[in-house]
This record gives C-alpha cells, structure tokens and sequence, in this order.
C-alpha cells in the first residue's frame, strides 16, 4: 500500500510530465492534467487517512543508483545549459557563476559519495520518513499545486494566443512547461517525504531546475536571465547542502539520516550548530530571503501561474519547510535566536519595499518572501506555540497567495497589464473577479482569517521569551504595519470609480478561472473557521512528532484557539465580522438620483463624465493615483541598506555557529 | 465575574459609549474655544449635529463607499464590544484596526483628489500608530501573564507604575487616533485648507453621522484602554481620572501645535513611540520593572 502511494506521489506527475512532452493532441494533454490532478489529490487524502503515521519506508536499493546517476546528470545539464548560453549570448555574470556554484555544489557531493562513504551508493535507513508535518506539505502540494495545473490549461492557451498575436511565438511550448510543472509537484512530494539527505538533496536539484525551466518559458532575454540567477541564487544553498552532509558524516554521529541529526540536537552536540546553520542557508535562499530575495523577484516575468505554483506550494515552501524540519535540533541554541531576528529583518523590510511596489505582482513577491521571513522567524523562536504558528502560516499562506497570484493572472489576461494603476476601477468592469481578489487579499491581511490569526500566534508566541524577544517583537510589529498599508492601497486602486450611469455588468464566467478561484477562496474561509479542528487533527501530532509538547501549543476547546497566554475565538469573530461586512456590502445600493460627482470646488462638468471645467471653460480629464513613496522607500533607496544587513545578518549566523 | 454581568456590560458599553464620546466632543469644542477666545457651541451640539446629519438626503459619489461606511462603524463597536467581553486584547486590536482600515479604503473607493489625499495620509497615519499599540499589548501581557484583559482585573495592582513609560507611547497614539495636531495629517477640522476634509471629504449626511459615531466610539475605546492601567484596587476611579486627564492633555498639545507632515510624524511615531515600549518591555524582560 504505502509503496504505491508513494510511487503515485512522486513518480506518477513525473511521468505524466513525460508523457506531456510525447502527445500532441490538446484534448487528451489537457486529459493528462486532470488525471494527474485527480490521482495527486487523492493519494495525498489517502496519506493523511492512514492511521500509522509516521511511516518509514525504503524502496528497493535500485532506486538509490537512480538518484546518484540522476543527481549528477542534472549538475551536468545546468553546466551544459550555462556554457550554451555562453556560446548562445556570451558571457554574463550569471552563466559563469551558475558553472563555478554547479561545480562547488558537486565536489563535497562526490567526495562523500565515492570517497567516504563505505559503499557507492549509500543505503539510509529508512530511506523516507513520512510523518504529520511530510502529509500537510504534500496535502499543501497535490491540492494547490493541482488546481494551480488545471487553470493553467485555460491560462496557457490564453497566453500563447496572446503571444502569437503579438507575433513572439509561432509553435506552442505548451509541453515543455506542463513537462516542468508537473515533475515540480513530483519532486516537492520527494523531498518532504525523504530522510535521507542525499534522496533530499537530489529532489531539491530537481525543483531548482523545474524553476529555472519554468522562468525562462517565453525565452527572451530578460526571462533567460533571471532563471540563470535563480539557478545560481539556489545553487549557494546545494553547495550548503553538500557541505552539510559531508559535515555530518565525518561528525561523531556518522550518519546522513535527517530524523536521526535533528533528534541529537545541537544542544547536546555542539559540532552540529555548523551543519545546521548551512541548511538553513540551503533554505534560506530555496525561500528567497534576504540577500538572494531578487530571484524571486526576477521570476515574475515568468507566466502567472509558475509564480502561484512557486509561491505556494513548491519551491520557496521547500526552503521553510526544511527550516521548520530541523527547528528542533538547533532549539535552545544562540542560532535560533539569531534565525528569529532575520526572520523578523525580513518580514519588516519586504513589507516596506512592498509599499514603493506598482507592479501588481511584485507586491505579491515581497509579501511571499515577507511571510516566509515570518515562518522562520517563528522556526527561530523555537517554542511549541511558534512552531505550531508557523506550520499554520505555511499552511494559510500557501492558499491565499496561490490564490492571489491566480487572480492576478486573470486580471492580466482581462487587461492585459500588471500595473496596478491600471487597475484602477476595474471592480466595475470584474465584479466578481475583482470581489475574490479583494476576499484574497483581506485573507491576507485582516481579522478572522488565517493568516491573521498567526500573526496574532506569532506576537503571542515572541512575548515573555528572554530580553532579545523585545527585538523580534518591534520588527514583527513594524513589519505588520506595513503589510496593511500596502494592501489597503491595493484594494482601493480597484474600487476607485466614479458613480456612472446604469447598472454594472457581471464579467462573463470563465469555468477554468472562477472556478478555481472560487474553490481556493472557499478554502481559506473554511480553514480559518475550522482553524481549531485542523490544528488538532494535523498541526498538534506534528508538533509531538517533532518532540515538542504540543499542550503548551495550543489548546482547543469550544472550538477556540486558546494560546497560554491568550484566546482567539476564532468561529464566532468569523461569524460577527462575516455578518458585519457583508450585511451592508450586499444590502446597501446607492440609488440611481443619490449619486453625485466628487468634489472639484463645483468645477465638474457632468455625473459620469471623469473631467473638470479647467481655464477658459476647457474640459480636462480627471486622473487619480495610488501612492508609492517610490523616492524614499524605493529598492533602490532601501536595498543599499537591506542587502548589506542580509549579508550580515548571515555573517553573524555562521559566526554563531562556528564559535 | 459571570458571563451574564459580561454580556450585560457589553450592551452598557454599547448603548453609553457614544454619549460618553459625544459629550467628550462637545466639551472639547467648548475648551478649544475658550483656549481660542471665542465662547464656542453648546457642550451637546455634537449631538445637534449629528442628528441633523442623519436627516439629511443620501448623496454617494463612489461605488463602494456605502459598504465601507457601514463596515467602520460595525467593525468598531464589535471591537468595543470584545473590549467590554475582557476578550484578548490583541484580537480586540485587531479587531479595531480592520474598522479603522475601512475608513482609509472607503476614501480610496472615490474618483476624488482630495478623498485620494486623505485617504492615503489616513494609511500613514495607520503606520504610524498601529505599531505602537500592538507592541503596547506586550508590556501589559507580561505583567498579567496574559493577553486576556480579564487578566488586568485579576491582576490585583495597577499597571502604570511598571508600564508608564509604555502609557506615555499611548499618549502618541491617542493624539494621532483622535486626528489632534500636530497629527491631524489625514483631515482637519476647517474645510478651507489644501486637503479640503481629506478623508471624509466625500462623506456626508448619513454616512458622514455614521462615521462621526464611529470616532466617538474609537475614542472611547482608546480611553478605555489607557483606563486599563489603574483599573483595580481600592482607588479604580483613578482609571476615569487617567483616561480623562489623557484626553485633556489631547486638547492642549491640539492647541499649541500646528499640523506636521506625515514624515516627520512617522519618524515620531516609529522613532519615540515604538522605542518608548521597546524599553518598557526590555525593562520587564530584564526584571528591572
């Protein structure tokens, strides 16, 4: 049973992904998605079902010479990629660096493998270990990762419509991207489920390679650039990766079994602070964080739902999921705090740089990578109640940005721009697009949903936790200031609108887009409400799995979220808030003879007509428009100071851990 | 305390804190004129006022600023009664800050340059306090052990002498809530001015009652928790005298201070406010208060 599940998880949308690039018949390749969305979806339901969590499992050694042959035929393919763009485009800083970090990234690799290590390949037992926190990530990946795949059918074709029309394509690359997409959700399923740090190790190439693949898509210039410094901004983290599991082995513990490495604990042996400290720089720059936060950035000209699946459920999930794997072991430890306040750096300065955003999608990036900053801030606090938080964070932010970043997406293919000050007023033209997103973002953003309820975790779970708390807390608090300003003004971009003449049109329904919309929206609003049942069926076994005492987590009674130090009563704020929005939205239509032009000190011309009288009775047009500070908080005013604190901040940790 | 005494205190503090709130306004009227030199309105007018404006014809100029209209008042008297429920103090803030977000969001839902300016300045001036209030909610919880505010009445001494460096950063807040100078940035009590009224320029009538009424509310609401830092003992009254005494010191600081801009108050807001609780809990953490 357990076998077949895991093959269904890994293997099958890798071969289904094969499979994409051999059919050509669009019918059946859109067939292709659905059967593999289905059989994802189903076998993750099935996982969480089975009693005896967790699970080990090896499979039969054969596999261990797939991954050591597959490992190096991916570095090989990143060179072989990197010195084509040479030949291709010259030489750039990031082809050359992607060839020098591949080749750092396989040294420590080889070394271990075929000089140290008692057999070629190793065997760890067990191979995958599978337990609560493994089962929410691949619910997080099959779910979101599948329904991100079924709307990039009508997406895709949208897109290279669009494309040939403007005359940038003439054949469909249709396959090569679902080719990526779905050995994506493969290897995200394989590196939540391993223990083995070599099995770890190769699915994190495979998912570093599906990014590149997927941002370099449209293969201009700009797209193969920025997937080259992603490839290298990750690659940093794979030499982390390697120098860790060479560490590891040659340290009296003698072992590449991560459930093994965490259980010891660095508290108890000290000579593990190093290893821990580069896997987390493994996931810091697989999560995007400070200072390697522009890959992330840059992978926004990829087609909108790579950067929904990057966002949500692969990729930057990876990097805090390993963070938030390993938390136990460096528990106790001057690295945890230290981890704590650049989580913290983080969240603040993303969400400041957020502000000075137009384009609508990069505003959805630095709020990704801002509250991944969150997660590892909470992994570095390090208590039940934190890591708890985070896993909900993870959990939460996974449904609304997937579901953000959707939306963003079929706005794009609406008004085909990504600025937001070309979304001013389009809640007229998109009713009922423009009503999810604004659900979205408040689900980001305010009381009752999820993700507010794990900020008001995460303060509860920084206070009273040592003087250097104070300083987690000021930046956690800061930062959540900012994250409301630059939603806030998000939403009123959309709403802006004078009163006009008639009623407003429904958009026609696209099944591919609001559906999905529609489910991911359903998703938040059912997990925020049902937050303490979730927490108990799937967040507090993972906290015991992990060794931490999941009663001084939460406590659930009524239905309430209870901290030890405070009570969120999570069902009824959702009720009397629901009922306090949504009575008057639904309720309260001004009536025709109530509406009036705004104030323009008596100058307007007519109702319905966006002009003023000017000099001479000259009819000028009315213009608003959103605020970004662009001069003072602008990236290139702030990253000449955030940058450097990034390096530092990570100096600091290896410092701390060296020592 | 019973939850039928709660509950009863929560339709009390509905039904008394718009009175309270009015009453304030009226007075604070009367005393700026008198500071001015003028005899100024009867002390009830805000409730004159505030009557005729619910007479008045519905005039709309934005789609959705009816809904946002609505939503402020009903998110703030949900925060308010939470506040009266001893719930956690947290969720009451969070609570309160969405209703307070409608206000800006509804100004930013009308075509209007001026509605535009307010509501933007009005976001900023959301940064600048909401910081300060939530870092406030950690010096109380690691004094009572707890965000609950049942937990202040339980605790058996009164928090300002451990907390009063925290209470002058509320100060800050209170000032920049109750749009007084040198921080009324978002809309200012006389039309004639380059923001004409900012943030409600595009408000009247009805909704422009309704949100008055939810200012009268968040005031008190804000008074309330400063009232929290004396609340027990045998000298609780002191709590009225604190909230009361703050909300004097609002009306002088108003009237010898002119309206600064939004970056200098944000400065003041993260510089002095968040650095002020920043201490107090670092004190605490350090076992010297």
């Amino acid at each position: 049973m357990i076998d077949s599940l895991v093959g269904l998880a890994i293997l099958f949308p890798i071969i289904t992904g094969l499979i994409w690039l051999l059919i050509e018949n669009h019918k059946a390749r859109s067939g292709v998605i659905y059967v593999t969305a289905a059989v994802l979806i189903i076998s993750s339901i099935f996982f969480l079902r089975q009693g005896s969590l967790p699970i080990e499992y090896s499979p039969p050694p054969r596999w261990e010479w797939v991954i050591l042959v597959a490992n190096y035929a991916i570095l090989a393919f990143f060179i072989f990629a990197a010195v084509k763009d040479i030949v291709q485009r010259g030489v750039s800083r990031h082809n050359i660096l992607t060839i020098a970090l591949t080749v750092a990234a396989g040294i420590p690799l080889a070394v271990f493998e075929f000089a140290q290590a008692p057999h070629t390949p190793l065997e760890v037992a067990p191979t995958l270990y599978i337990d609560h926190l493994s089962v929410i990530m691949c619910l997080i990946i099959s779910i979101i990762g599948s329904l991100i795949c079924i709307y990039a059918i009508r997406y895709m074709r949208d897109h290279e419509e669009h494309r040939i029309h403007l005359g940038e394509l003439k054949v469909t690359t249709q396959p090569r991207f679902f080719f990526f997409m779905l050995i994506f959700l493969g290897a995200m399923n394989g590196l939540v489920f391993s223990n083995s740090l070599i099995w770890l190790a190769f699915f994190w190439e495979v998912t570093t390679l599906a990014c590149w693949g997927l941002i370099r898509h449209d293969e201009e210039p700009q797209h193969i650039d920025n997937a080259f410094r992603a490839l290298w901004m990750c690659l940093i983290g794979s030499v982390g990766f390697g120098l860790a599991i060479v560490l590891l082995w040659n340290s009296p513990l003698n072992t590449i079994s991560l459930a093994e490495v965490v259980s010891n604990g660095a508290l108890a042996s000290p000579f593990l602070l190093l290893p821990f400290a580069l896997l987390c720089l493994a996931g810091f720059t697989k999560a995007a964080q400070l200072p390697v936060q522009s890959w992330l950035l840059g992978a926004m000209v990829a087609p909108t739902p790579v950067s929904a699946l990057l966002h949500s459920s692969t990729m930057v999930n990876a990097g805090v999921y390993l963070v938030l794997r390993i938390a136990p072991g460096f528990q106790g430890t001057n690295l945890s705090t230290l981890i704590a306040i650049y989580g913290g750096a983080v969240f603040l300065f993303t969400a400041i740089i957020a502000i000075s955003q137009s384009e609508g999608k990069r505003v959805l990036a630095y709020s990704t990578i801002g509250n991944l900053g969150l997660i590892i801030l909470c992994a570095g606090i390090n208590t039940p109640l934190s890591i708890a938080v985070g896993i909900m964070l993870l959990i939460f932010h996974a449904i609304s940005k997937g579901l953000l970043f959707l939306c963003a997406g079929a706005i794009e293919h609406h008004i085909w721009s990504r600025n937001i000050e070309d979304m001013e007023g389009i809640a007229r033209k998109l009713p009922i697009l423009t009503g999810i997103t604004i659900a979205a973002m408040l689900s980001m953003l305010v009381a009752p949903f999820g993700v507010l309820i794990t900020k008001w975790g995460a303060m509860e779970a920084a206070s009273g936790i040592g003087a250097w708390s104070t300083l987690v807390l000021v930046l956690l608090m800061l930062g959540s200031g900012a994250t409301t300003v630059f939603w806030a003004k998000w939403i009123g971009r959309f709403l802006c609108q004078s009163p006009m003449p008639g009623r407003a049109k429904r958009e026609p329904l696209i099944p591919l887009y609001h559906g999905i919309l529609l489910i991911l929206i359903a998703f938040a609003v059912v997990f925020s409400i049902l937050i303490a049942p979730v927490y108990n069926s799937v967040i507090a076994p993972s906290l015991t799995e992990a060794g931490y005492n999941a009663a001084l987590a939460f406590s659930t009674g009524t239905g309430f979220l209870k901290s030890p130090v405070g009570i969120f009563a999570a069902w009824p704020i959702f009720i009397i808030i629901t009922l306090a929005l949504l009575i008057p939205t639904l309720t309260t239509r001004a009536k025709p003879e109530e509406s009036r032009s705004s104030y323009m000190c008596g100058e307007n011309v007519e109702l319905g007509v966006d002009e003023f009288v000017a000099v001479a009775d000259e009819r000028t047009e009315l213009k608003t428009g959103g605020f970004y500070i662009e001069n003072t908080l602008g990236e290139g005013n702030l990253n000449r100071f955030v940058v450097p604190t990034g390096i530092v901040l990570l100096v600091i940790l290896f410092v701390l851990a060296v020592i | 305390m019973s939850t039928g005494w709660l509950i009863g205190s929560a339709v009390i503090a509905v039904i008394v804190a718009p009175l309270i709130g009015g009453l304030l306004r009226g007075i604070d009227r009367k005393l700026t004129a008198h500071m001015q030199g003028r005899i100024g309105p009867p002390i009830i007018q805000p409730f004159y006022d505030i009557i005729k404006l619910f007479g008045k014809k519905p005039m709309v100029a934005g789609g959705a600023q009816l809904a946002f209209a609505y939503a402020f008042i009903a998110l703030i008297v949900t925060a308010v009664v939470f506040f009266a429920l001893r719930q956690d103090l947290l969720v009451v803030l969070f609570i309160l800050f969405f209703g307070s977000l409608c206000l800006p969001i509804g100004a930013l839902s009308v075509k209007s340059p001026y509605s535009q300016f307010g509501g933007h300045r009005e976001l900023l001036q959301f940064l600048a306090y909401e910081p300060i209030l939530l870092l406030a909610a950690i010096p109380i919880a690691l004094k009572t052990g707890g965000f609950p505010i049942a937990n202040i009445f339980e605790h058996g001494q009164p928090l300002l002498p451990d907390l009063w460096i925290t209470f002058i950063a509320l100060l800050i807040v209170l000032a920049i809530v109750m749009r007084k100078s040198p921080f009324d940035i978002s809309g200012s009590e006389h039309a004639h001015q380059e923001l004409v009224r900012g943030v409600v320029t595009e408000y009247s009538g009805p909704y422009l009652a309704l949100i008055e009424l939810g200012h009268w509310y968040e005031m008190v609401l804000l008074l309330s928790i400063l009232g929290l830092f004396w609340v027990v003992g045998g000298l609780w009254w002191l709590s009225i005298i604190i909230a009361l005494g703050s909300w004097f010191i609002m009306l002088f600081v108003d009237n010898i201070n002119a309206r600064l801009t939004w970056s200098w108050m944000l400065k003041f807001a993260w510089g002095a406010g968040v650095s002020l609780v920043a201490l107090n809990i670092l004190f605490i953490n350090l076992g010297w208060m």
